[in-house]
């Protein structure tokens, strides 16, 4: 069938002029559109729609901004405004024919033009920011960092170069008293109070669009709803109590639904009144409002979207090593939601191990862990690194599991890790240790995670079922094997040669572990066993009622 | 189960949860004015009571819960005053005394036959009303007070408003699908009536509300509540309740009574009985939502028994795309992330 053909099989529709090949105009509707076939000859793209002459409709996903051709050469003269009709990326075009994909952008574009009143609040909320930011003011682009987004709450504002941050007071940014030479980068501004309105009923709130801005009333049917109560009680005695102290206010909103997830500000000029509350503002002083191109940036917000264990967010990680298993161990910690770290390691980095080193070439001859602080901090203002410069001492050890939730070993040295660990049995250590390791030889490693209430700890693997004291038991590879992958440099120097799979697959297998432990998966003491092939509970025996440390004869 | 997600979403579309704060401030400063100014009145007309004899309590569907979106925000407060009806025998001039005692801007107060309604205006336009049904407690007794101010039709009638509260709440309250199929009915008389102009032509709240107790028909299955099928059983059980009746000229018409479980045991359809036609379009009406419910559940397609539904209950129930395209489109969907 034609392109031609296919319009007109739709009762709903009169094709009109063809432009060119592909090109044609139809009415629907009582609108003109402009249709773009699908190029015959590639199979990835699509069908693509414009509205023709027409500046008064406000459908979603009918683009706000229109382009114009005065002085057309194919195309007729007037205004031209792109319908997205399909998410981006959300269907495999080549497996669609020619003609199904012009029957799917017409169903799609009639569905959207058919759609009830509900359905275009719906559409319209989940394009929600789209419309908020096209319609915003300004050139300073808002930033809004939350540390809870439930409760209603005051924030200060921080002016940047062409930015603007709005921070939940008590949130800290590492980064905010950074200087470009002796300016500072982020100023306080005092001159308008700012709160943060969380609304837990969207109905009815929809963002600016052609022919609808927003204007006192909206805020007013936000914190003041007549039918639909759009904020929770305990918000609107906030705003009912709060007395501003600046004449105009920022507000930003907060909203949820099922589809989306928006926050958007607006500066709110108001009339001089003294003693007003902020209800009492809201209501009676608006004079105008502006809307202001609004971003969330917060850590937990970015971890959210990306679907990040929320469990880690609050977790203060004490990670002893940090070494090349212990730079993408504290990397991607970070990254999956672990905003506090403290990090013990007395090496400094080596030219030698930058090819197994998480961050590349960066900060060589500096100390490792100090180097990891530098470079975490850049992720994100809220990551909170704290280094210890020197190998951790049974003494800070005891100090540090007084306000640690979970202890990371990432140390080579068997020696360490069992002095290190009787520290924490002898204390009857409150919070979890997970020891990572791997073997020499670069294809096996090992978790080890030890609850000290329970039987079983990293002594355990050093002892036989006598008691005596022997090599690790969890070991895999043969000595001929991992004698061959050493490379001795001079002087009783030795490097194990592995390259970084190994730390990849060790690194994602502590994630899980940690998850699990999160979701009170982990009962028991567990030793998990990490090859290429598969990640496995370890066949080693474990805990051993003879350990010295933890067992019969421990006690 | 068919549409169980379009009804859960329609629930949530339609449904009205609790007092907005504007609602609540807007009552409670109309409940003040009654107990501050009520028994100064009407100690100036020799009727004694105190602030603390004026009880009022709540009544309709924010008590009970059924309480869906609507172009009016209808709020019930019963108001209950001691008072001697033999002594006090026209009930009009003691709903006069409850108006002027709050008959105050911004507010526009009226004395209508079964209350008095304190409505608000914005830009023009009626957004709130509160009424206001003034019952007389005389001895062991209470009574309504009945009668537009200049109507020659006027009674106290006896009553018992905490006795329909406690009815309705022990038949609603715990049984959440019986208040989502009244808000659903709620709203197909909405839709169905929306262009009414005489209140008697309307079937009331409280006429649907207790038929729907009445005709309710729980229906679940392992997936969970079925409200499509509910909603018809539940509606076919009101129209079954129909009964011929013979008109004037001697025509078999369709009726339906129900009665207040509580004093005074009136008919609620009453008032709608007052033209043969609004209980016949009432019967023809939902004789039609019955049928399309019930193609709604006869047919296989999700798609095809949304429209039906959509026929019931409007445009804000939502109906599934076509199961063809919603496959097709599942088929082609991108699944791959770089």
């Amino acid at each position: 069938m034609t392109v031609k053909e296919i319009l007109e099989s739709y009762e709903e529709i009169t094709v009109e002029e063809q432009v060119l090949e592909g090109v044609l105009f139809f009415t629907l509707f009582e609108k003109k559109f402009l249709f773009f076939a699908p190029e015959k000859d590639d199979p990835s793209s699509m069908a693509t729609v414009y509205l023709y002459d027409d500046n008064l409709l406000d459908f979603p996903h009918v683009m706000l901004r229109e382009n114009s051709i005065i002085d057309g050469k194919y195309l007729p003269n007037g205004t031209y405004r792109w319908i997205c009709l399909f998410e981006q990326e959300s269907i495999v075009n080549t497996i669609v024919s020619y003609e199904d994909k012009i029957f799917d952008c017409v169903d799609r574009l009639i569905e959207l033009l058919s759609m009830t009143s509900v359905e275009r609040e719906r559409e319209f909320q989940k394009e929600f920011m789209y419309y908020w930011n096209s319609e915003s003011a300004g050139n300073n682009k808002v930033s809004v960092y939350l540390e809870q987004a439930t409760q209603f709450t005051e924030l200060d504002a921080f002016y940047g170069e062409k930015k603007v941050r709005l921070i939940q007071k008590g949130l800290n940014l590492s980064d905010i008293d950074d200087r470009d030479k002796s300016e500072r980068k982020w100023t306080h501004h005092i001159e308008n109070d700012v709160f943060y309105i969380p609304v837990t009923d969207s109905r009815g709130i929809l963002p600016p669009h052609r022919g609808y801005q927003w204007t006192a009333n909206e805020v007013q049917n936000i914190v003041y709803g007549k039918q639909i109560e759009h904020i929770s009680d305990d918000t609107f005695q906030s705003i009912k109590s709060k007395v501003p102290k600046t004449q105009d206010v920022i507000l930003v909103f907060g909203m949820r639904t099922d589809l989306s997830n928006v926050y958007f500000a607006l500066k709110v000029k108001c009339k001089n009144s003294n003693n007003h509350t902020l209800l009492e503002k809201l209501l009676s002083d608006i004079v105008t409002l502006e809307s202001l191109p609004t971003e969330r940036k917060d850590y937990s917000y970015l971890c959210e979207q990306i679907g990040n264990d929320i469990g880690l967010l609050n977790k203060r990680i004490l990670l002893i090593g940090a070494g090349s298993l212990g730079s993408y161990v504290a990397f991607e910690l970070v990254k999956n939601g672990a905003k506090y770290l403290k990090i013990y390691d007395g090496d400094k980095f080596e030219e030698e191990n930058v090819l197994r080193w998480a961050y590349g070439g960066i900060g060589k001859g500096s100390n490792k862990a100090t180097t990891i602080q530098i470079l975490l901090k850049l992720l994100h203002p809220e990551i909170n690194i704290e280094v210890c410069d020197a190998n951790i001492s049974a003494h800070s050890l005891m100090e540090e599991i007084s306000n640690k939730d979970l202890i990371i070993f990432t140390i080579g040295s068997s020696d360490e890790q069992i002095k290190l660990n009787s520290v924490l049995k002898r204390a009857n250590c409150p919070i979890p240790a997970i020891f990572v390791w791997l073997e020499e030889g670069g294809t096996n490693s090992h978790i080890l995670f030890v609850n000290y209430q329970m039987p079983g700890c990293f002594e355990c693997l050093y002892t036989d079922s006598n008691g005596e004291l022997v090599n690790n038991r969890a070991r895999k590879n043969s000595s001929a094997a991992t004698e061959n992958n050493i490379i001795r440099n001079g002087c009783g120097g030795t490097r194990a040669a592995y390259g970084t799979a190994i730390l990849l697959r060790t690194t994602a297998a502590l994630l899980d572990v940690i998850r699990d432990y999160d979701e009170h998966k982990i009962m028991t003491n567990t030793l998990i066993d990490i090859t290429p092939e598969r990640i496995t509970i370890s066949d080693t025996e474990f805990p051993m009622e003879a350990c010295n440390c933890c067992g019969d004869t421990g006690k | 189960m068919k549409l169980k997600r379009e009804f859960a979403d329609f629930y949530k579309e339609i449904r009205i949860d609790s007092e907005t704060h504007a609602l609540k401030e807007k009552r409670e400063i109309l409940e003040d004015d009654i107990k501050s100014k009520l028994p100064g009145i009407l100690v100036d007309h020799n009727i004694s009571i105190s602030k603390t004899d004026i009880r009022m309590i709540d009544q309709g569907s924010y008590k009970y819960n059924t309480t869906i979106k609507d172009d009016i925000v209808d709020r019930d407060v019963a108001v209950m005053i001691p008072l001697d009806t033999s002594t006090n025998s026209d009930p009009r001039i003691i709903k006069g005394y409850l108006r002027d005692a709050i008959n105050i801007s911004p507010r526009t107060v009226a004395i209508k036959e079964p209350c008095v309604r304190a409505s608000y205006y914005e830009n023009g336009k009626e957004w709130l009303h509160i009424d206001l049904p003034l019952y007389a407690t005389d001895g062991s007794c209470v009574y309504l007070a009945r009668g537009k101010e200049f109507s020659n039709s006027y009674s106290w009638e006896d009553a018992d408003p905490d006795g329909l509260n406690d009815y309705l709440c022990g038949q609603i309250n715990g049984n959440d699908q019986l208040r989502r199929i009244i808000c659903f009915i709620k709203k197909w008389r909405n839709e169905q009536y929306s262009g009414s102009t005489n209140d008697h032509e309307v079937p009331p709240s409280i006429g649907l509300t207790l038929l729907a107790c009445d005709c309710f028909s729980a229906q679940s299955t392992i997936e969970g509540d079925d409200d499509l099928l509910s909603l018809q059983k539940t509606m076919k059980g009101i129209l079954d309740k129909f009964t011929y009746t013979a008109d004037s000229s001697g025509n078999l018409i369709k009726t339906i009574t129900k009665y207040l479980p509580v004093t005074p045991y009136t008919d609620v359809f009453k008032k709608m009985k007052e033209s043969s036609s609004y209980i016949t379009t009432f019967y023809n009406r939902l004789s039609k939502a019955v049928d399309n419910l019930t193609n709604a559940v006869n047919v296989e397609s999700a798609h095809d028994a949304g429209e039906y539904v959509q026929k019931v209950l409007g445009d804000s129930f939502t109906v599934p795309a076509k199961e063809a395209v919603a496959a097709s489109a599942q088929n082609k969907r991108e699944h791959s992330f770089g």
